[in-house]
C-alpha cells in the first residue's frame, strides 16, 4: 500500500493508466510528485500559515491511500428538497455514482468523472485543473505546500463539473464525500461556470462514527464573466477525521461568488476557502459557521485577492465552541496596488459557551492600494445575561432561551443566502449540538445588566 | 390577603440597597399608579418583582396569590401570570419576532397554540396596536425605534395575557399619538383578570389609564398613597412637596 509519505512514480503512472487519464494529465501528476520532493510537510512553528494547526501533533500522514472500499453514505439533506439535484458520491476515494437530472443534461451540463472528462473534455479541463493551485499560486493553499501539491499529483476521486455560458440552475449540484474505511482520502473537484451562468455546489462530507482518517481535499471553481456562484461545504465528520480542505474560487469580471462553510464534525479542521478576485468588478462572500466541542480544533483561513479594481469582499464567520475546543479565524484580505475601488469588510465573531474553550481571531488586511473602503474586526464573547433574562421573563424556559440565543447568533451569517435548505440544514447540525450540550453548563455574561438599570 | 401583596421588601442593586421596606397590595381587577423621583427605587420594584438578576431581595416577602415569587425563576414567574414591559426592551440579535412570541405564548400557555391561530391572534392583535406586519421578519427589538419597543412590549403583554402587567416608566420617549396607542392597548387587556402596575414618573399616562390608586415613593419606601386626586397634586405641585414633607420627618 502507498502512504502519502511513500508516492512512487511507477505507483501514480500506473494509477493514471488504469484510470483511462491523458498523457497530460499523467505528467502533471507527475510533475506535482517531483514537486512534493522538494517540500518538506509543514513546519508550523516557521510556516506562517500553518502556525494555527500544529501538524506534527495534530496530523498524521502515514496513512494508506484510500481507494475504495465501502459505496454507501448517509442520506443528503438536499433529498428532502422538492428539487431534482445532480448528485455525485464519492465514497473511500471512488466516484462510486453520479447522477444528473435530464433536465441539467439538456442544458449541457457536465458533472463527471474527472479522469474521464481529462479525456473527454480536455479543452476544458485542462487548461483549468490546477491552475488555482499550481507553485505559482499565492495564499495559504499554495503550491509550495506539500499538504496540496500531494493531492495534484495523487488525487484518487476526482469530480468535473461544467455549466455553460448562460446556463442558469435553480438546482444544485451535490458532491458526497464519505470516509469509511480509515486512511488517506484525496477527493478533488473542478468546475467551471461559463460566463453568466448561475449554480450551486453543495459539498457534504460525513464519515463513520469510527472512521479514522485524513482527507486531503482540493476544489477549485472558476467563474468566468457575470456568473454566479454558491459554494456550500458541510463539514460533518465524525470524530476521528482530520480534514485539510483548500476550496479556491477564481472570479472574474462581474462575477458573484458566495462560498458558505459550516463546520460541526471533525477532529482537526483546517479550512480554507479562498478567492482570487481576479476581474473588475468581482464579489465574493466567504461566509462560516461552526460549532466546536470537546477535542475539536478548527483552523479557518479565508483569504481573498483583490487582483482587479472595483471588486467587493465581505468575510463574516461565526463560531460557537464549548468543552475543550479550539477555533483559529486567521482571514487574510490582499488588496493589490492595481486593485483601485475595493470595498471590503471582514469579521469573525465567537461565542465561548463553555469553561476551557479558547477562540482565536487575527483578521489581517495586506494592503497595497490606497484607493479603496476597507474594515475588519473581530469580537469574543459568551451568552449575554441580559438577553437571556429577558427571553425568559416572557416564560421562555432557560434552556430553551439559550437554544434561542446561539441559534439566533448564528442567522446572521445566512442574512439573505436563500439557498435552498441550507440555512434549515445548518442549524439542524447547530441545534443538535445544543440539544447534545449540557446547558447548565453554560457561561452568561452578565457585564450587560449593570448598565440595565437606572434607578 | 391581595393578589399581589408584598410586604417590607429590601432589595439591594450592586451591593446598595435601594428598597428600604415596601408594602403594597393590588389585586386582580385592579389599577394602581406608582410615582417617584428618579432614583426613588419604582423601577427596582419592578425588576423584583419580574426576577432581574441585577436585584437581589435581602428581606421581606413578596407573593403572588401566596406564592412568594421570590423562589421563582423569571419564566416561572411569568408562567404565573406576571409580565414586567420593561422600560428598556432588549435586542436579541437573529430571534425573529414571530418565533420569540410563538415559544414565549405556547411556554406560558403551555401547549401549543395551532400555527394558524397563532398567525391569526398576532396579526389582530398588531393591527390593533398599528404594528407594522414588517415586524414579523425582524429579530426582537433589534433596530426598533422607541416607540415600536414600547407598543411591541405592550403586543407582548396582549398574546401573554398575563394577570399582573407591570408597566415601567411605558411612556416615556412616547409621543402624543403613540402614548395614546399604547394606553389604548393597556385599558383593552384591563378587566376582572387583570392587575396593572403602572410604574411613572410623570402623570401624563394617567389621563388615559385610570388608576384606581396612586402611591408615592420616594428613598425606597412608599411615603404617600391616595386616590386618582394625589396624581393631580403631583401634577401641580411636583415631588418637590413630598421631598419637602419627608425630609421633615411628616
Amino acid at each position: 500500500m502507498t502512504t502519502l509519505t511513500t508516492l512512487t512514480e511507477e505507483a501514480l503512472t500506473g494509477a493514471s493508466d488504469a484510470a483511462g487519464e491523458p498523457t497530460w494529465l499523467r505528467d502533471r501528476r507527475l510533475a506535482a510528485y517531483k514537486r512534493t520532493l522538494d517540500l518538506a510537510w509543514p513546519d508550523s512553528r516557521a510556516d506562517e500559515f500553518w502556525r494555527s494547526t500544529p501538524f506534527a501533533q495534530r496530523l498524521d500522514v502515514e496513512r494508506d491511500i484510500v481507494a475504495g472500499g465501502g459505496s454507501d453514505s448517509p442520506a443528503s439533506f438536499t433529498a428532502d428538497l422538492d428539487v431534482e439535484v445532480a448528485m455525485a458520491r464519492i465514497v473511500d476515494g471512488v466516484l462510486v455514482e453520479v447522477t444528473v437530472p435530464l433536465a441539467m443534461v439538456a442544458q449541457g451540463v457536465l458533472v463527471t468523472d474527472l479522469s474521464t472528462a481529462a479525456a473527454e473534455h480536455a479543452d476544458l479541463v485542462e487548461p483549468a485543473l490546477g491552475s488555482l493551485t499550481s507553485s505559482n499560486s499565492e495564499g495559504t493553499g499554495s503550491g509550495a505546500d506539500r499538504t496540496i501539491t500531494v493531492n495534484d499529483a495523487a488525487w484518487t476521486a476526482g469530480v468535473f463539473i461544467h455549466v455553460p455560458a448562460e446556463v442558469e440552475l435553480d438546482a444544485p449540484i451535490v458532491i458526497q464525500v464519505h470516509a469509511e474505511t480509515g486512511g488517506a482520502h484525496l477527493p478533488r473537484v473542478l468546475a467551471v461556470l461559463g460566463h453568466h451562468a448561475r449554480a450551486s455546489v453543495y459539498l457534504e462530507h460525513t464519515s463513520g462514527a469510527d472512521t479514522d482518517a485524513l482527507v486531503d481535499e482540493v476544489v477549485e471553481v472558476i467563474a468566468h464573466d457575470a456568473a454566479q456562484l454558491d459554494v456550500v461545504s458541510f463539514q460533518q465528520w465524525g470524530s476521528h477525521v482530520d480534514h485539510l480542505a483548500l476550496q479556491k474560487v477564481q472570479a472574474h469580471r462581474d462575477s458573484r461568488i458566495r462560498h458558505l462553510s459550516v463546520t460541526v464534525g471533525g477532529r482537526t479542521v483546517r479550512f480554507l476557502p479562498e478567492t482570487d478576485l481576479i476581474g473588475p468588478g468581482a464579489e465574493t462572500r466567504p461566509l462560516g459557521v461552526y460549532f466546536a466541542d470537546e477535542g475539536q480544533w478548527f483552523d479557518l483561513q479565508p483569504y481573498v485577492r483583490h487582483l482587479a479594481p472595483r471588486a467587493t469582499s465581505d468575510v463574516l464567520f461565526k463560531g460557537a465552541l464549548q468543552g475543550h475546543s479550539r477555533t483559529v479565524f486567521r482571514g487574510n484580505i490582499f488588496v493589490d496596488k492595481d486593485a483601485v475601488g475595493t470595498d471590503t469588510d471582514e469579521n469573525n465573531k465567537s461565542l465561548i459557551l463553555t469553561e476551557g474553550a479558547r477562540a482565536d481571531a487575527t483578521p489581517f488586511l495586506e494592503i497595497e492600494c490606497s484607493d479603496i473602503v476597507a474594515g475588519h474586526g473581530s469580537a469574543t464573547g459568551q451568552i449575554d445575561a441580559l438577553q437571556l433574562y429577558y427571553l425568559t421573563s416572557r416564560g421562555i424556559p432557560r434552556e430553551e432561551a439559550l437554544r434561542l440565543i446561539v441559534t439566533g447568533f448564528f442567522r446572521e451569517v445566512f442574512g439573505d443566502v436563500d439557498l435552498p435548505g441550507v440555512e434549515e440544514a445548518a442549524l439542524t447540525e447547530i441545534d443538535e449540538r445544543i440539544a447534545a450540550a449540557d446547558l447548565s453548563r453554560f457561561q452568561v455574561n452578565d457585564a450587560s445588566l449593570k448598565d440595565h438599570h437606572d434607578e | 390577603m391581595a393578589d399581589l401583596e408584598i410586604r417590607g421588601l429590601k432589595v439591594e442593586a450592586d451591593g446598595t440597597e435601594i428598597l428600604r421596606g415596601v408594602d403594597l397590595d393590588l389585586n386582580q381587577g385592579q389599577t394602581i399608579a406608582l410615582m417617584g423621583p428618579n432614583g426613588s427605587g419604582k423601577s427596582t420594584l419592578a425588576y423584583a418583582i419580574a426576577g432581574h438578576p441585577a436585584y437581589e431581595v435581602t428581606g421581606g416577602t413578596m407573593t403572588w396569590k401566596g406564592t412568594e415569587l421570590n423562589e421563582l425563576t423569571p419564566d416561572e414567574r411569568a408562567r404565573l401570570g406576571v409580565f414586567l414591559a420593561m422600560q428598556y426592551p432588549v435586542e436579541v440579535p437573529g430571534v425573529s419576532v414571530t418565533n420569540f412570541l410563538r415559544t414565549a405564548v405556547n411556554a406560558v400557555r403551555e401547549e401549543d397554540m395551532p400555527v394558524r391561530e397563532f398567525m391569526q391572534t398576532l396579526r389582530g392583535e398588531m393591527a390593533e396596536l398599528d404594528v407594522d406586519q414588517s415586524f414579523l421578519q425582524r429579530s426582537v427589538n433589534e433596530g426598533f425605534s422607541g416607540g415600536e419597543k414600547k407598543r411591541f412590549e405592550i403586543l407582548q403583554a396582549a398574546l401573554l395575557k398575563p394577570q399582573l402587567a407591570v408597566l415601567d416608566e411605558t411612556d416615556s420617549g412616547l409621543d402624543v399619538d403613540a402614548l395614546k396607542t399604547v394606553a389604548e392597548g393597556v385599558n383593552r387587556l384591563s378587566g376582572p383578570d387583570l392587575g396593572v402596575l403602572i410604574i411613572t414618573h410623570y402623570t401624563r399616562i394617567l389621563r388615559y389609564i385610570t388608576a384606581d390608586e396612586v402611591h408615592v415613593m420616594f428613598e425606597g419606601r412608599i411615603v404617600a398613597s391616595g386616590g386618582a386626586e394625589l396624581a393631580d397634586e403631583l401634577e401641580t405641585g411636583g415631588y418637590e412637596g413630598i421631598r419637602a414633607a419627608h425630609a421633615a420627618g411628616v
